[in-house]
C-alpha cells in the first residue's frame, strides 16, 4: 500500500517539486509557491464546488434552524423534513464533501513532498534517494538549497512571521464562509472553532519546518482569492460574528417554505412536461 | 437513522475536521526540525562507525555516548566496562536562539555522531552533529559530568573554545593526518585544527554543504561538497591547488589511490579523477547514487551503490569487472579481510564475496539496519547497526561472534 501511494502519488509531486527548483534559479522557495498554485489551479474545478455547495449549505441555515425548533423533539421528523429541504432547494449535501475527499491525498502528498525534498538531515536524504527519478533534472538539483529570503526552510522560523501569517491567513479564510450563528451556545461555538484552528496552525508552525508554513500561507492567500471571487466578496469576514436573532413571524414556518418550493417545483416539473 | 442524513451528519464533522487530519498526518510522518527531523521518517540519530587503535575500538553511539571497547574483554562476556574500556556521553546544549512549539519532541540527552572517530597517540578525536570537534584522552576522558575542568591536564581540547560556540554541523568523519585534524561542516568550511592544542591552523570556505570526509595524501587534502566541487587544497596553509566541478553534488568521501581520486556524485556517477591535475580520468554509471565511499586494493575499485549493487571496476579503465546484487540499497563502506569482500546492505544482510569474481561464499543476517561503515580487525569485521548493537562477525566461518549494546548507562 505505501509502495502504491509512493509511486502513484508521492513520487510524481516530489520529482516535480524538485525539477521545478531546478527551473527557477535552484530556489526551493519558490518552487514550493509555484507548485501550490499549479496544484491549487489544477483542483480549482473541485474548490469552486465546494465553495458553491458550501455556501448553498449555509443559506439554508435559517431554515434549518426552524425546522430543529420545530421537530427537534421528534428526529425522525427532523430528518424527514431536513431531507427535503435540501432536495427542494436542489443542494446535494454531499457536494462539499467529495470533493475535498478528492482533493485530501493530492495535499498530503503536497506536505511530505516538501519535507522530503528539504531532507533536513542525513537519514532524510538517504531515504530520498529512494524516490527520485533518474531526470538528470533532478539529480543536479538535490541536495535543495534551503535558503529562501531570510527562511532556512527545514528549520522553524525564528522570527514567528510565517506564523502570524499561517494563522492570520487561516483565520481570514475561516471567518469569510463561517455564517454568524444566531443561537448564543452555537454563536460560542463557532467563534471558538474560528479561533482554535488558526491558533492551533499558527502555534504548530512554530515547530514545523518554513517550508511547510510558507505552502500553508500561499495555499491560504489561494483559498481565500477563489472564495472571493467565487462568493462574490469577502463572505462572513466583514459581518458581526452575532446576529441579532430575527424575529420568527419574518420566517415563514418551514412546512409551510416546504410546501410553496413543492408548490413552485410541481409547477415547473408540469411546464416542463408540458 | 436515515443514510444520507448521517453522511450529511458526518460531512460536517468532516469539514471541521479534515485540516486536522491534514496536519496530524503531516505531524505523524514529521519529526519536528527542532530535533533535526523532517518528513521523511526519523530525524537526526547518527551513525558512527568503529575505528581501532592499539587493539581497541572506539565509536560514538546513537545516544551521543562515545565508547571505548576491548574486543578480547566482549568476546569473553566481561561485564562492561573491563579494564581498557569507557563510556562518555557529550551532553547536547540547546543552540541559542531555539524556539519550540507545541510539537516539539523532549530535547535528546546526547548530541548526534555520523562521523567514524579517528584516534592518534592519547587521544580520539570525533566531530558532532551540534558542531563541535572534540579530542578525548584515549585511557579515559577527563571531562567532567560539567564538560570542563580535567580535560587540559589529560591534553584534551574541543573547537570552537567556548560552550555556546559551535561550526556547522559536522557529518563527516575527522582526518588525522601528521599533526593536524581535518574536519568540514554543512556550512560548507573544512578547518585544519592541530591535533594537539586543537588550534585553528587554517579554514577554507567551499561555498556548500560539505557532508562528506576529507581524505589526505602526500601533503593535499581532498574536498567535496554538495555544491558538486572537489577541492585540492594545499594541507600546509589551505591554498587551494586544483578544483574539480561535477554537475551534481559530491554523495561521498574522496578516496585517494595512486594518482587517482574516486568519489560517487548525486548524478549516479562514480568518478576517477586525477590527484595532481583534478582532470576527469573516467565515470562510471550506476542506477543510484554511490554514497558509499569506494575500496580500493589491486588495481580494482569497490564501490556500493544506492541501486543495490557492490561494482568492482578496473582502477585504470572504470571498466566492470563485476557486479553483485544485493537485497537492499548499500549505505556502508565495505571493507577487505583477505581475499574477502564483506558488504552489509542497508537492511543489515551481511555479504562476504571472493573479491577477485564477486562469488558469494556466505551471509550473516543481522536484521536491523546498517548504515555505518564497516572496520576490519584481523579476522573480524565490526558492524554499528541500527539496534544500537555493535556486532563481530567472524568473516572465516560467518559467525556473530559477540555484540555489544551501547544501551548502557
Amino acid at each position: 500500500m505505501a509502495e502504491l501511494w509512493n509511486s502513484i502519488i508521492l513520487e510524481p509531486v516530489l520529482n516535480s517539486l524538485i525539477a521545478l527548483s531546478e527551473i527557477l534559479f535552484s530556489n526551493v522557495g519558490l518552487a514550493i509557491i509555484v507548485l501550490t498554485v499549479i496544484v491549487r489551479l489544477v483542483l480549482f474545478p473541485l474548490t469552486l464546488r465546494q465553495t458553491q455547495s458550501t455556501k448553498a449549505m449555509q443559506s439554508l441555515q435559517p431554515k434549518l434552524q426552524e425546522l430543529q425548533k420545530k421537530y427537534g423533539k421528534n428526529q425522525r421528523k427532523l430528518q424527514q423534513e431536513t431531507m427535503m429541504l435540501y432536495k427542494e432547494a436542489g443542494i446535494n449535501p454531499l457536494g462539499c464533501l467529495w470533493p475535498m475527499l478528492i482533493q485530501l491525498p493530492i495535499w498530503i502528498a503536497l506536505y511530505q513532498s516538501i519535507m522530503r525534498a528539504l531532507a533536513a538531515t542525513p537519514e532524510n536524504l538517504l531515504d530520498l534517494s529512494q524516490h527520485l527519478y533518474s531526470w538528470s533534472v533532478v539529480s543536479q538539483a538535490v541536495p535543495l538549497n534551503e535558503h529562501f529570503l531570510w527562511f532556512q526552510l527545514s528549520q522553524p522560523d525564528r522570527y514567528l512571521l510565517l506564523a502570524i501569517l499561517v494563522g492570520g491567513t487561516m483565520w481570514v479564510q475561516q471567518k469569510m464562509v463561517t455564517a454568524p450563528a444566531t443561537d448564543p451556545r452555537q454563536q460560542s461555538m463557532t467563534s471558538m472553532t474560528t479561533l482554535m484552528m488558526p491558533l492551533m496552525f499558527g502555534m504548530f508552525t512554530l515547530s514545523f519546518p518554513s517550508g511547510l508554513a510558507l505552502y500553508w500561507v500561499v495555499s491560504n492567500i489561494i483559498g481565500i482569492g477563489i472564495q472571493y471571487f467565487a462568493t462574490g466578496g469577502w463572505g462572513y469576514l466583514t459581518t458581526p460574528s452575532a446576529l441579532k436573532p430575527e424575529p420568527a413571524r419574518k420566517i415563514p414556518p418551514a412546512e409551510q417554505q416546504s410546501k410553496v418550493i413543492k408548490k413552485a417545483y410541481e409547477k415547473k416539473k408540469g411546464a416542463f412536461r408540458r | 437513522m436515515n443514510l444520507n442524513f448521517v453522511i450529511i451528519k458526518l460531512s460536517k464533522v468532516l469539514i471541521l475536521l479534515l485540516p486536522l487530519a491534514v496536519l496530524g498526518i503531516a505531524a505523524f510522518s514529521c519529526v519536528p526540525a527542532s530535533s533535526g527531523g523532517g518528513c521523511a521518517g526519523p530525524g537526526a540519530q547518527g551513525w558512527s562507525g568503529l575505528t581501532g587503535y592499539n587493539g581497541i575500538l572506539y565509536f560514538g553511539s546513537m545516544d551521543g555516548k562515545v565508547l571505548a571497547l576491548d574486543p578480547s574483554a566482549r568476546s569473553r562476556g566481561l561485564s562492561f566496562p573491563s579494564e581498557m574500556e569507557w563510556s562518555y556521553t557529550i551532553k547536547a546544549p540547546v543552540p541559542p536562539g531555539s524556539i519550540c512549539g507545541p510539537a516539539c519532541a523532549p530535547a535528546a540527552p546526547g548530541v548526534k555522531i555520523y562521523g567514524t572517530l579517528a584516534a592518534a597517540e592519547e587521544l580520539v578525536y570525533v566531530g558532532t552533529y551540534n558542531g563541535k570537534v572534540m579530542a578525548m584522552n584515549r585511557s579515559a576522558p577527563g571531562y567532567d559530568e560539567e564538560g570542563n575542568p580535567s580535560w587540559i591536564e589529560k591534553g584534551e581540547w574541543f573547537y570552537p573554545r567556548g560552550e555556546t560556540k559551535f561550526i556547522g554541523a559536522i557529518v563527516g568523519s575527522p582526518v588525522v593526518a601528521g599533526d593536524a585534524v581535518y574536519v568540514g561542516d554543512s556550512e560548507g568550511t573544512i578547518y585544519a585544527l592541530d591535533a594537539v592544542s586543537g588550534n585553528k591552523r587554517w579554514e577554507f570556505e567551499t561555498g556548500g554543504r560539505i557532508w562528506t570526509s576529507p581524505a589526505v595524501s602526500d601533503g593535499v587534502v581532498y574536498v567535496g561538497n554538495y555544491d558538486g566541487s572537489l577541492y585540492a587544497l594545499s594541507s600546509r596553509d589551505g591554498s587551494q591547488l586544483w578544483k574539480f566541478e561535477s554537475p551534481a553534488a559530491i554523495a561521498s568521501s574522496p578516496v585517494v589511490s595512486g594518482d587517482n581520486v574516486f568519489l560517487g556524485t548525486f548524478d549516479r556517477y562514480l568518478y576517477a579523477i586525477g590527484s595532481a591535475d583534478g582532470e576527469e580520468r573516467w565515470r562510471f554509471e550506476g542506477e543510484n547514487w554511490f554514497w558509499a565511499s569506494s575500496l580500493v586494493k589491486d588495481n580494482v575499485v569497490y564501490a556500493g551503490c544506492l541501486d543495490h549493487k557492490i561494482y568492482a571496476l578496473e582502477v585504470r579503465t572504470g571498466k566492470e569487472l563485476w557486479q553483485f546484487v544485493t537485497d537492499s540499497p548499500i549505505v556502508s563502506t565495505p571493507v577487505l579481510v583477505d581475499n574477502l569482500l564483506v558488504v552489509v546492505s542497508q537492511s543489515g544482510e551481511t555479504y562476504i564475496l571472493e573479491a577477485d569474481s564477486g562469488a558469494l561464499e556466505r551471509t550473516v543476517s543481522i536484521g536491523y539496519s546498517v548504515m555505518a561503515p564497516l572496520y576490519a580487525g584481523g579476522n573480524m569485521v565490526y558492524i554499528h547497526a541500527r539496534d544500537r548493537y555493535v556486532y563481530a562477525i567472524d568473516v572465516q566461518n560467518g559467525e556473530i561472534a559477540w555484540r555489544f549494546s551501547s544501551d548502557i548507562e
